[in-house]
This record gives structure tokens, C-alpha cells and sequence, in this order.
């Protein structure tokens, strides 16, 4: 089932620090990889400080990130073209010398190390007392070497990963300068797609902006009668019927004959522009295709120990990304992506500028992003704040004179405006009453629904957790501790850390039973200190002494389920 | 049964003055609270939940104040009190524990300081015997090295342990009432867990009656003997825990449950109360809850007669015509 699902946002180790000092950083979020697949709503929980909200900001490049990747397959290459998949291609050749380099280096200490070594077989340190200093001594400088060639071995790899993004396994191959060939002028062809598809969108906006001014001519005559029927208007009914007067006044001069004629002259172009973007395409999988057809396990160039290993090849195939690395992306190429990606915060009063009726706020984003004209803008707000059940006449209101969940709602008409694929929703419903929370609930699944979107649900309440989201992450200190389905995790928790989670929730049940040694006990630990080990361990109630030690593997226990802790490493192995 | 109450609230009505007309924000209110007991003040925001506190401790703003009713206190009389004389209870037979922890305590005054101060003002010890007898508080709390942690300022405090300061404070003075406010709503839910299993176990050794006041239907279920349920200034269902997770009988109650997305519901359908909360300048005639009201279509009576509250079985009062017209008909 998890195959067949197209996924949307892939995180790859991704990192965020906070620099505390010269000396210290306070790591916010460590090694968090997971796929969000397309149309599913992904729950992260955790206490406050757990780095779910920095997660969240990191993915949208509101922090830039330290480390790791978070590609996003929502949007193609072509349509945004993306300056740095060149950079990337030109620097495939550094990426081969670099990775070859650092491993002969690294082989270069291990030989050193191995002197070393042999050297200690000579002494005696059980006996001789000065023999026994030199020992210690050599121990501590093969320990460093051997330390320092590990952490070689792994530039050298860290290296071919990167240059596999760009090409997969082909960074591997002996004719990398003609494999970069190809690929640039697959990026040629990428190039002369965008620039169909920017005229293409024009022409489409062209039109749709005509047959706005159409509809409006022929009905305003209608929507002022019927509001003039009412009798008696409010405020904000008043201000609507100015408005629809001066939209009277405007389109009464146009042409309906010509602007009919420009909609019927537009139709064709837009349709061969389309054929073009399909032709160009095709060339362009051409490229890429050929390049892997040719090259694709053949001429491999012994960089490291790994790369003939065919596993390891396939592991390099799979980082090749389809999609656009959102880290990448210049401030530029960002800006043109924000629409797709967007955000729901959890106070609704303090996202809202006080002295900006709710249209404006609404309309401003459509103002920023896109280039319709006003009429246009107007028209698209009031169907947006019909969308999320509010009426024509709070587009006058101002924030002060909306409840919270009304405030909330604009929030999301907001964040909805500009048809995006993926939201992140912080604490969205955090700050509100239980009826409300379940009828903005209620409206955040509808839309999905309409919009197929996508959500990343962010919040410390697991009971919304459990009635709301398909998968959820569960994250302690900056780490994940469990990813699993919904289901799956409130039936049979695998952390201790989630168990105690779930402990700890208050429920509606009666009679409960006190019993004190299930109470979690102590706080979460400083981040910027955080324990040895498994970043729990100083709460867990199963603690080992590995876990004090060595910090735990995330890893697959079930399928679709994982766990970084010590007790399912067991298990984990016997299954292998 | 009545020489225990400690809080007795009989037809509390209590106004604000917005704009030089006076709106009720509290109306005909009675609730009573017994040593040894819970007693949850249930709500959405703007229900008034807040103002009954302040009405109990006297802390109305400038603009409020109680019209009728009375409060008394161990029997003696509330309302009508000069600040003066109700400046002997606060504190002293009143305790209360606020929302925030890091508001309700000095920043600039470290924490023994402050817990020093409170006994020698309410217990007129002497400050070495303060000093004794906060260790022995603070231990009771359950904090580990209470001697460090009195020269300590509230900020090198994390939000479980402030609080814990606080309840700390508050138990010092051995108060009859103790009044918190929403105090778990800031802490996440493992230390929630930790405060509540906390107060839990103090309200058996302290005798005093607790009066909770949350919005949190879970938290509820976990500390509560008895619980008020207020919609936009009344009293709409009282009774037991019991009474009310089991047989809930006002359609508030009723749509306030059903909409809680709880951990322990093995299916759950989001169900919302429709509508909106009211706000107080609006005037709504019959009863409060009536435009979003399920069965308001079935009763003729609910736009038209404000209900009166019934007593449905023993110690479960509701307010709803519904009731009043034989028996419970909510499905």
C-alpha cells in the first residue's frame, strides 16, 4: 500500500540548530527522515520544546536548515526550473575527485594506525612500567586515527550521496563529463519548458480574467436588485453594494463582443503552447533516459570499497530526486514555490494584522502572488471566505469584531487562497473550545477532501491526534521516537516514551485508578544538554544500560511502523 | 451536611457596566463546595467561570459588580464586604492557584523569599520557623532539594516545578477553599499528569474544599467529585462525575462531550455544537442556549421561558424545558 502512494514531501536526515554559544548549539531537530505521501494528513506530537514547530518551519524554509534534505515532489522541475540542479551537474566531476580523495586518505591513516598497532604488539604493558606508559599512549593515537579515518570514509561518502541526488548511481561511472553532458542538456530543455509554461499561464490568466468581466456585466444588475430587496442593510452590506455599484459603473463601457472575440483568440494559443510544453518534455526524459540506459552500472570507478557492491548502487539510485530540493532553492525560486507550500499558526489573533479588514488580509495574499486583477481578487476572497463558512459580509469585518474560531477560519481561507498542495498546520486549533476545535476540525476535513491536500498536522493533543490524522510521529528532544500509523500507535504503542504519553493524557473515563508508578516522572532535559544515549533514558521506567550509552537506531520494526529504541533491536535482528 | 460547606453561592447575579449599560454576565447562580471535595467549574471560554472566581475572591474590575445574591464563606457573608475585611480571607482561607505560574510569582524575588513572606504574614511565624516550615511545604509537593530550590528565582524554575512552588504557597497558609484556575492548561501532559496525581493526594491530608476550574472535560473526569457546568453566564447542569459522563442531561453537556476528540473513544465522529458562543451584549429571550439548541424545534417553550432548574435524580440538577416536561428525552 505504501508503495503505490505517491509521496509528496521526503525528509532525509534533516537538521536545525540553533547556535547557543561559541562553542555550544542547541539541536532543535536531529536526523529526521519520513515521507508524507499526497492527500494524507501526518500528525507530529510531542511536549513543548520536543522541536515539532521548528520541524515544521524548517520544512518551509522559514528556518534555513542545518543539515539533510526535504525534497518536495508537489511541484515539477519544469514548471519552476531551478538554477542550483546545474550548479549540481557542474560540480558532479568534484563530487567524484572529492569522494576518491578523501578515501585514499582515509586509507593513508589507516596504514598509519596499522604502524601503530604493529609497534604495540612489541611492548609489554603488563610487565615493563614505562613499556605500560607508551602503550596507553599508542592506544589513544590509534583510537584518534582510527576515529579520524572513519570519519574520512564518511566525506567520502557523504560526497556521493550528494552528487547521486543529481544523477543517482551514475555518479559512480568513469565517464561522468559525458554524463554530465547529457544531463545539461536535458536542463536546457527544462529551461525552454519553463518559459512555454510562463506564457502559457499568461494566456490562461487572460482568459479567465475575461470571462470574470463577462459574468460580472451580465449579473451586477441582479446582485444589486437582490440586495436591494432586502430592505434594510448593515454596515457591511452597504459597503457591498457601493462596491457592486462601482463594478456597475466600470464594466458598463466594455465590449462584450470583443473581449467573447480575445477569449476565442486566446483558446488556440494556449492549446498549442501546451503541445509545445508536452514536446519539449519528451526530449527532455529522452536525455535523462538515455544517460541511464548507457551508463548505468557500467565503467564504475573504484571511488571507495562500496561502489562495487551493487546494493550500495541501488541505495545511490534511490537518492536520485525527482523532485525540487527545497534547501536549494534560492530566496527567488522560493518565493515562486510558497504558494504550494503554506501555513495555519496557532493564535488566529496575533496572524492577523488588527487594522486589516478580513478581505484585505485575504485579498492581499492573492495581491502578492499572482497578478489578477481586482475585480478578479474580490470575487476570488468572497468565494474563499464562502469556502470556509464565513459570509460575504465579513469581508468588511475586522479581526477585534470576530470570536476566535472565526479568526481561525480566516486564517485558513488565507492559507487556502492560492490552491496549495501541502499545509502545515501549528497548534491550529490549540487556542480554541472544544466545539469549536471540532467545527474547525470538521472544516479542515472537508477541504481536504475538495482539495485533496495534504497536511502536516502539528500538535501536543493526542485525542485530536487520534480523530484526525492518517500517520503519526511522535518526536522527544529533537529525535524521533516512533512513526506509525494512527491506529496501529494508539493500539499497541511501541516507545516507553509514547506509552507514557499515552498514560498521561487525560481521558473521559470514571473510576479511574490512581496509580502513582505510572506517573512519568521528572521533566524533559535541557536541549541544549541533552543526555547520552537515548535522549529518554533518564525517564524511561525500561532503561538498560545501553541506552545510557549508545543512542538507539531508528529503524522498521513492523511494516510502516518505526522505532528508535534498544528493546525492539532484538527483535528487529531475529526478523532479519 | 450543611456545617461542612465550606463555599456556599446562593442566586449570585453579578453585571459589567460596557459602554455605560450594564450587561449580566452572571445570572442566578448556586453551587456549594464541601470540605474534602472537588468541585469543577466546567465551560467555554466567556461562560463566566472566571468571574465566579472573582466574585468569590472579591477581585471584580472596576466595572462589575455582584447585584444579588451571597457567598458565604464558613458562614460568614462575602458580598458587601469592605476590601479591608475581605483582604483577611484572601490568601489566608482562600487560597488560589492561577493559569500561569510564571505571572503569579515574583521574577525578582527568589522563591524562599516569597514563601517566607506568605507564612509570616498569614501563619505570624518568625522567619527562621518560615524558613523551617517551607522546606517541609515544598517538600510535601513533592520537590527534591528543597533547601536549593528556596534560593533560587522563579525563572531558573521549569512550568511543572513553578507550579508546584505555587500550590506550595498556597498550602502554607492552610486555606478552607482552595480556588484554581485552569492551573494544569499551560503545562504539557506528562507534568499535567504529575500536578493533578499532586492535588489529588493533597486534598485528602488538607481538608479544604477545592473548586477547579477548567475547560479540559478530561482533566475533569480525573480530579472532580461533583461538577457545575456553566453556558454564557448560567447554571445549566450540576451533578456528580457520575451522573453527568453517564447520563448527561442538558443538550450543552450533552454536545460538549460528544465533541471532545478523547483518547479513550474507539470511533468518534467530529461532532460540533453548531452556532456560535453568544456574546453578552446579545440578547437572546428564553433560554441561552436555544439557537443552537438540537431540540429547540421540539419545545415550544425554549424561545419564550428561560428554564428552571429541575432535579432529575438525587443531586442532579438541569436546566432545560426538555426535562422539566418528564424526564429526559435525548437521545
Amino acid at each position: 500500500m505504501t508503495e503505490q502512494r505517491k509521496p509528496l514531501l521526503q525528509l532525509r536526515k534533516l537538521k536545525k540548530h540553533f547556535p547557543v554559544d561559541r562553542n555550544r548549539v542547541l539541536k532543535a531537530v536531529e536526523d529526521v527522515s519520513f515521507t508524507v505521501y499526497e492527500g494524507e494528513k501526518f500528525g507530529v506530537v510531542g511536549e513543548s520544546g520536543c522541536g515539532k514547530s521548528t520541524l515544521g518551519r524548517t520544512i518551509l524554509q522559514l528556518y534555513e536548515a542545518s543539515g539533510g534534505s526535504c525534497v518536495y515532489y508537489g511541484k515539477s522541475i519544469q514548471e519552476l526550473n531551478p538554477r542550483y540542479i546545474q550548479d549540481e551537474i557542474d560540480k558532479l566531476k568534484d563530487y567524484q575527485k572529492k569522494a576518491g580523495d578523501y578515501y585514499q586518505k582515509s586509507l593513508a591513516v589507516d596504514a598509519e594506525a596499522e604502524k601503530l598497532r604493529a609497534q604495540t604488539a612489541d611492548l609489554d604493558p603488563d610487565g615493563n612500567k614505562s613499556d605500560e606508559a607508551k602503550y596507553i599512549r599508542l592506544r589513544k593515537e590509534i583510537a584518534k586515527k582510527e576515529f579520524e579515518s572513519k570519519e574520512l570514509r564518511k566525506d567520502a561518502s557523504r560526497q556521493l550521496r550528494e552528487g547521486s541526488r543529481t544523477v543517482g548511481s551514475l555518479i559512480l561511472c568513469k565517464d561522468i563529463d559525458k554524463i554530465a553532458e547529457l544531463f545539461t542538456k536535458a536542463e536546457n530543455e527544462v529551461r525552454t519548458v519553463h518559459q512555454t509554461v510562463l506564457k502559457h499561464n499568461k494566456i490562461v490568466n487572460q482568459i479567465e480574467q475575461n470571462e470574470v468581466l463577462l459574468d460580472q456585466k451580465a449579473n451586477v444588475d441582479k446582485w444589486i436588485q437582490d440586495l436591494e430587496a432586502k430592505g434594510s442593510l448593515n454596515d457591511q452590506e452597504e459597503f457591498e453594494l457601493a462596491d457592486l455599484k462601482a463594478i456597475k459603473k466600470n464594466t458598463a463601457s466594455l465590449d462584450t463582443a470583443k473581449l467573447q472575440a480575445e477569449i476565442e483568440a486566446l483558446k488556440p494559443q494556449a492549446e498549442q503552447l501546451k503541445a509545445e510544453i508536452e514536446e519539449h518534455g519528451r526530449i527532455e526524459m529522452g536525455y535523462r533516459n538515455e544517460a541511464f540506459e548507457k551508463y548505468r552500472g557500467k565503467d564504475i570507478l573504484p571511488l571507495t570499497e562500496l561502489t562495487m557492491d551493487p546494493a550500495y548502487q541501488a541505495k545511490l539510485d534511490r537518492n536520485y530526486e525527482t523532485g525540487i530540493n527545497l534547501g536549494k532553492l534560492t530566496k527567488q525560486e522560493m518565493r515562486s514555490i510558497r504558494p504550494d507550500l503554506q501555513m495555519v499558526f496557532q493564535d488566529p489573533a496575533a496572524s492577523l494584522d488588527p487594522r486589516q479588514s478580513v478581505g484585505k488580509a485575504v485579498e492581499e495574499v492573492l495581491q502578492i502572488h499572482t497578478r489578477m486583477s481586482r475585480d478578479l481578487r474580490r470575487e476570488k476572497t468572497l468565494s474563499l471566505l464562502h469556502q470556509v463558512d464565513l459570509k460575504a459580509e465579513h469581508y468588511y469585518s475586522y479581526p477585534n469584531s470576530l470570536s476566535g474560531g472565526m479568526k481561525q477560519r480566516v486564517g485558513i481561507a488565507r492559507a487556502i487562497a492560492l490552491d496549495p498542495s501541502f499545509i502545515v498546520l501549528d497548534e491550529a486549533v490549540s487556542a480554541l473550545d472544544v466545539s469549536v476545535q471540532a467545527q474547525i476540525l470538521q472544516l479542515l476535513n472537508r477541504l481536504q477532501e475538495e482539495k485533496n491536500l495534504t497536511y502536516l498536522f502539528i500538535t501536543h493533543d493526542l485525542g485530536v491526534v487520534k480523530h484526525f490524522c492518517d500517520r503519526v510521529m511522535v518526536m522527544y528532544l529533537g529525535r524521533v521516537c516512533e512513526l506509525s500509523s494512527c491506529d496501529d500507535l494508539f493500539k499497541k504503542p511501541l516507545h516507553p516514551y509514547t506509552q507514557s504519553l499515552l498514560d498521561a493524557v487525560p481521558r473521559m473515563r470514571l473510576n479511574q485508578e490512581e496509580n502513582d508508578d505510572e506517573i512519568l516522572q521528572g521533566e524533559v532535559p535541557s536541549p541544549i544538554n541533552p543526555p547520552s544515549g537515548c535522549p529518554f533514558h533518564t525517564r524511561c521506567r525500561k532503561c538498560m544500560d545501553i541506552c545510557k550509552e549508545t543512542m538507539p537506531k531508528y529503524r522498521e520494526v513492523e511494516p510502516g511502523r518505526f522505532v528508535a529504541c534498544h528493546l525492539y533491536d532484538k527483535e528487529g535482528n531475529q526478523n532479519a | 451536611m450543611e456545617m461542612d460547606k465550606v463555599l456556599d453561592v446562593q442566586n449570585l447575579h453579578a453585571v459589567f457596566r460596557i459602554n455605560k449599560k450594564e450587561y449580566e454576565v452572571l445570572h442566578d447562580i448556586s453551587f456549594s463546595v464541601r470540605r474534602n471535595e472537588t468541585v469543577c467549574i466546567v465551560g467555554e471560554s466567556g461562560c463566566g467561570k472566571s468571574v465566579t472566581t472573582l466574585c468569590v475572591m472579591g477581585l471584580l474590575p472596576k466595572n462589575g459588580r455582584v447585584t444579588s445574591g451571597s457567598i458565604k464563606l464558613d458562614n460568614t457573608e462575602l458580598t458587601g464586604l469592605p476590601q479591608k475585611e475581605i483582604r483577611k480571607f484572601r490568601g489566608r482561607k482562600i487560597g488560589m492557584i492561577f493559569q500561569e505560574p510564571m505571572t503569579a510569582l515574583n521574577p525578582l524575588l527568589t522563591v524562599g523569599y516569597q514563601m517566607r513572606e506568605n507564612l509570616i504574614l498569614h501563619r505570624g511565624v518568625d522567619k527562621k520557623k518560615a524558613n523551617e516550615m517551607a522546606i517541609e511545604y515544598l517538600t510535601k509537593v513533592g520537590i527534591a532539594n528543597p533547601e536549593q530550590r528556596l534560593k533560587q528565582f522563579p525563572f531558573q524554575l521549569s512550568g511543572g516545578l513553578r507550579q508546584r512552588v505555587l500550590i506550595a504557597m498556597v498550602l502554607s497558609a492552610q486555606p478552607d477553599l482552595l480556588i484554581a484556575d485552569e492551573p494544569t492548561t499551560a503545562l504539557d501532559v506528562t507534568i499535567q499528569k504529575q500536578v493533578l496525581a499532586l492535588l489529588n493526594h493533597l486534598k485528602k491530608e488538607m481538608n479544604a474544599g477545592i473548586m477547579f476550574i477548567t475547560h479540559d472535560l478530561g482533566v475533569v473526569a480525573e480530579i472532580a467529585d461533583r461538577i457545575v457546568v456553566l453556558y454564557a453566564g448560567r447554571k445549566v447542569e450540576e451533578g456528580t462525575v457520575e451522573q453527568i459522563f453517564r447520563n448527561p442531561l442538558h443538550p450543552y453537556t450533552i454536545g460538549l462531550i460528544n465533541a471532545v476528540p478523547d483518547v479513550e473513544k474507539e470511533e468518534f465522529v467530529i461532532q460540533p455544537i453548531p452556532g456560535m458562543f453568544p456574546n453578552i451584549t446579545e440578547e437572546i429571550p428564553g433560554c441561552r442556549f436555544n439557537p443552537r439548541c438540537p431540540h429547540a424545534a421540539e419545545c415550544a417553550l425554549c424561545t419564550k421561558e428561560a428554564p428552571k432548574m429541575t432535579e432529575a435524580e438525587p443531586g442532579h440538577f438541569a436546566a432545560c424545558h426538555l426535562i422539566t416536561a418528564g424526564g429526559a428525552q435525548h437521545d
